[in-house]
């Protein structure tokens, strides 16, 4: 079997061969552990901080503001659990986006259950936050606010500039989840005052496994797991050091080329719209402009988003689907829903995600598996009139 | 774990068989519902007993359209009994293996679209029939349609007749709307239910809609009594004209000859009816109406067993139907509350509650409140306790009395079905669960039975079944409905 075109970049992009090759000799054989005295444990340290250096220049952070984590799910745990924990115990109140990950949402729901007050931000039906109404909602007892750098389903690029001030002006601290984000959108912390952010080394081309947090200094989250104090206490455990070597090979050749990759994307990207738009009944979610430079998000009308995927994936083609469905009947998207879609629409939507190395004649040819595949379930939908 | 689905199972939705949809079908059926994800609809061309065409359509996950394609290859170009044999096992033999965790319920929800498509040609078969409750002669051969509740008995009944050679089919009936299914995209969980019941045991399964039937000689009489005084039996109204019409329909048109239900009473010579094995469970009682025709090709394997030996069949061939609680209660009203459910069909006017002199002792809420026997709820405090003696519609009247007012000696009946010769009829039985009386009977000019009792009864009252037993007090004589007291 042939490769098939890989169009769900958005979900893990390939590992870049380069990022690889620098992965390669902390794989295999003697290593040490950076914590060790001895020069195989300094050696192993060297990679670490020089992959710490590489980070935190993508994100224009000092060094030490930069710790590794097992990815961005605990990047945004140690953030929000770990910023509401060591809040004064008179802030019981959190702001949070309905755009949120997954990651950020139950984080949240959690601290819900704990007796914190969550206020959840509204979006238009263009996933954007309204800096206005984010604004409104920040009270002096507020803990903490987060809202995602770009949202992982739609691709919405978010005011994230104005509402880190926002929060900055009344001494709140701000998470920003920018695991989609990183390497797509110039992110510059010392001019954005986020106080904490998330990114992961598999979206950017990087290893799985492996993930980074920005912690402004004179933040000092609660740290969630306890140990040997690595990571500045934040994140303690032997850290990962062949993932963050990765990790910062990743983030530099990111930094190295992201103006061309957005180029090349954003290319790709209005092909795919241009083409899928052809088919009647099919429509961009997300905002038009303010998006990702890598993400397609779809409704098709009458076809439903898993059988959808499992067809365009026998012809060849990976994407991704935007809800789940299970015994229990569907499960809609609650991003999608707070975006206004309606519940049966919620099941209908497709997210293609491109990246770096795909090629125009890759989208030419998913196009027409895209049309066919949505030609013959819209023919065996019972309720689709076309 | 993600879902991951077998070849056969992605084969299915890149090629779906059978997609589309027949225009002019002899049935069609949905299940699902958008707003769930999920929709399977079938339609079907049937002629002669045959699924000459089948073809369906889906909007759901690729578990639903390829257990859709599945089951049509499965089904297509069958006779209707065969196909209503397929099951959910099969489908998921013929897609490769079980389906993702949570997936299952697409083979439920496809054979369920199917089996609907089939009572729809079956309600368009009928036409009329099922309406108006007409039968059709029977045919030959040692075939059995029997009726399937989704209880314990009616599923030993449908096993122990497989077991004793018989070719079975069975038929489990939509009735009323009082029945929620767990997922309101699917059928009523007793429909499903009695499906995997009856294909577990490798038998076809088929429903058919007679909620209109039902309503029109069930439910609207049940209401219609309380309005006129009378006391309604259900059960006997649908024996009468719903459940053993519709058996035998369905038995006609697949060319079966019997039909089996699994009430506890015994099939005699005559043809008639016959006390069970089980004397506590006897339901003699209401079956006098099934018409004799009908009872001639009636089965009732359980007049041979007790109810605990039924129980222990189920156990022991695993049927899950053995730890089903009993149903007492009328099965459209599940939380037993007559009074209120009847109360919801018809504006009750307050009146006089009085003795038999016509003296008014206080008032009441209205006459569909009362049944006669009736002891609590009469609002009139005296020395002794108070009984409902009578209930008069027309004047609004409930006319009550000492409990030794209540004795008849006397009972006139209406109606009447007969299986034997009158001169059989020794004794009566004039409730649910009682024993009979000896008695000696004349006819009227009218046709009217008049029943003299042999020693005094408590509480007969007017639309109660008057059943006629053999001296022995074994075998139904024939029975009919309690007219009024006689004088």
């Amino acid at each position: 079997m042939t490769d098939p075109v890989y169009l769900d970049n958005a979900a893990t992009t390939p590992l870049d061969p380069p990022v690889l090759e620098a992965m390669l000799p902390h794989l295999g054989g003697l290593r040490g552990n950076p914590s060790s005295l001895h020069a195989l444990g300094n050696a192993a340290d060297d990679a670490v901080e020089a992959a710490r250096a590489f980070v935190a220049s993508l994100i224009r952070a000092q060094t030490e503001e930069v710790l590794f984590t097992s990815g961005g799910t605990e990047s945004d745990a140690i953030a929000v659990l770990g910023l509401a924990w060591s809040a004064p115990p008179e802030k019981r109140h959190l702001v949070v986006s309905s755009l949120e990950h997954a990651a950020v949402r139950e984080d949240a729901k959690r601290l819900e259950r704990e007796g914190f007050e969550v206020s959840w931000i509204g979006v238009d039906g263009d996933g954007l936050i309204d800096p206005e109404e984010f604004a409104a909602a920040l009270r002096p007892d507020t803990a903490l606010a987060a809202m995602i750098w770009a949202n992982n389903e739609v691709g919405t690029v978010e005011p994230v500039r104005e509402i880190a001030e926002l929060c900055l002006e009344r001494g709140i601290p701000f998470h920003t989840d920018a695991v989609q984000a990183a390497g797509r959108v110039p992110i510059d912390v010392s001019e954005v005052p986020v106080s904490t952010l998330a990114m992961s080394a598999h979206k950017l081309y990087g290893p799985q496994g492996v993930g980074a947090l920005y912690v402004r200094r004179g933040f000092s989250p609660e740290p969630i797991v306890h140990g040997g104090g690595q990571e500045r206490g934040l994140r303690s455990g032997t850290p990962n050091v062949a993932g963050i070597v990765g990790l910062g090979r990743a983030a530099e050749l990111a930094r190295q080329e992201m103006d061309v990759r957005v180029a090349h994307e954003r290319g790709l990207r209005d092909r795919i719209l241009a083409g899928a738009q052809t088919i009647p009944d099919v429509t961009l979610n997300g905002h038009r402009e303010r998006r990702l430079s890598n993400n397609v998000h779809l409704t098709v009308s009458g076809v439903e988003a898993e059988s959808l995927v499992l067809f365009l994936d026998s012809l060849g083609y990976a994407v991704g689907s935007g809800s789940a469905c299970s015994s229990g009947g569907h499960k809609a998207s609650p991003v999608l829903l707070a975006m206004g879609c309606a519940e049966r629409d919620a099941f209908s939507v497709v997210r293609i995600t491109v990246g770096k190395d795909n090629t125009a004649a890759e989208v030419d040819g998913f196009l027409e598996a895209f049309g066919a595949a949505v030609a013959q379930l819209r023919e065996l939908s019972p309720h689709y009139a076309g | 774990m993600p879902d991951r689905y077998t070849p056969q199972v992605i084969d299915h939705l890149v090629r779906p068989r059978n997609a589309g949809e027949i225009p002019d079908p002899s049935g069609r059926g949905e299940s699902g519902h958008e707003a769930c994800g999920d929709v399977a609809s079938f339609t079907v061309g049937i002629s002669g007993n045959v699924l000459e065409e089948v073809r369906y359509k889906v909007f759901g996950c690729a578990a639903c359209v390829a257990a859709g394609s599945a089951l049509s290859e499965l089904v297509a170009g069958k006779h209707l009994v065969e196909a209503a044999r397929v099951s959910k096992i099969d489908i998921q033999d013929a897609i490769g293996g079980p389906l993702p965790l949570g997936k299952e319920h697409a083979l439920t929800l496809v054979l369920d679209a199917l089996h609907k498509a089939f009572e729809d040609h079956w309600n368009r078969t009928a036409g009329e029939m099922l309406l108006n409750g007409a039968k059709m002669p029977g045919k030959g051969g040692r075939s059995v349609v029997a009726a399937m509740s989704g209880g314990v008995d009616s599923a030993v009944t449908a096993l122990l007749l497989q077991e004793a050679g018989y070719d079975v089919a069975t038929v489990t009936f939509r009735l009323h709307d009082g029945e929620k299914g767990s997922r309101s995209c699917c059928s009523p969980d007793t429909v499903l239910f009695a499906r995997d019941t009856a294909h577990r045991m490798g038998l076809p399964h088929f429903t058919l809609n007679l909620k209109e039937l039902f309503n029109r000689r069930v439910m609207h009489d049940f209401v219609g009594s309380y309005q006129e005084g009378r006391t309604p039996n259900p059960c006997v109204a649908c024996n009468a004209h719903v459940k053993f019409h519709a058996s035998a329909f369905l038995a006609d048109e697949i060319g079966y000859h019997h039909v089996a239900t699994g009430h506890y009473a015994r099939g005699e010579e005559g043809p008639t009816l016959g006390r069970p094995v089980d004397e506590s469970k006897d339901q003699t009682y209401v079956l006098w109406p099934v018409p004799q025709e009908l009872l001639a090709r009636t089965v009732f394997p359980l007049g041979e067993y007790r109810k605990t030996e039924v129980r222990a069949i189920a156990e022991e061939r695993g049927l899950a139907v053995a730890y089903t609680p009993e149903s007492q209660d009328i099965c459209f009203i599940p939380d037993g509350n007559y009074r209120r459910f009847v109360r919801k069909k018809v504006t009750a006017e307050p009146g006089d509650v009085v003795d038999d002199e016509g003296q008014v002792l206080g008032r009441h809420g209205g006459v569909v409140d009362f049944t006669v026997g009736q002891r609590r709820g009469i609002g009139v405090s005296a020395p002794t306790p108070l009984y409902v003696k009578e209930v008069r519609p027309s004047t609004g009247q409930v006319v009550v009395g000492r409990k030794k007012d209540l004795e008849v000696r006397e009972v006139a009946v209406r109606d009447l079905n007969l299986f034997l010769d009158p001169g059989y009829a020794a004794c009566v039985q004039v409730r649910y669960n009682s024993r009979p009386v000896a008695c000696s009977v004349e006819e009227t000019a009218d046709g009217e039975w008049i029943a003299y009792l042999a020693e005094p009864v408590m509480g007969v009252a007017p639309g109660q079944s008057a059943v006629f037993y053999t001296e022995d007090g074994n075998r139904v004589v024939g029975g009919g409905v309690v007219a009024r007291r006689a004088a």
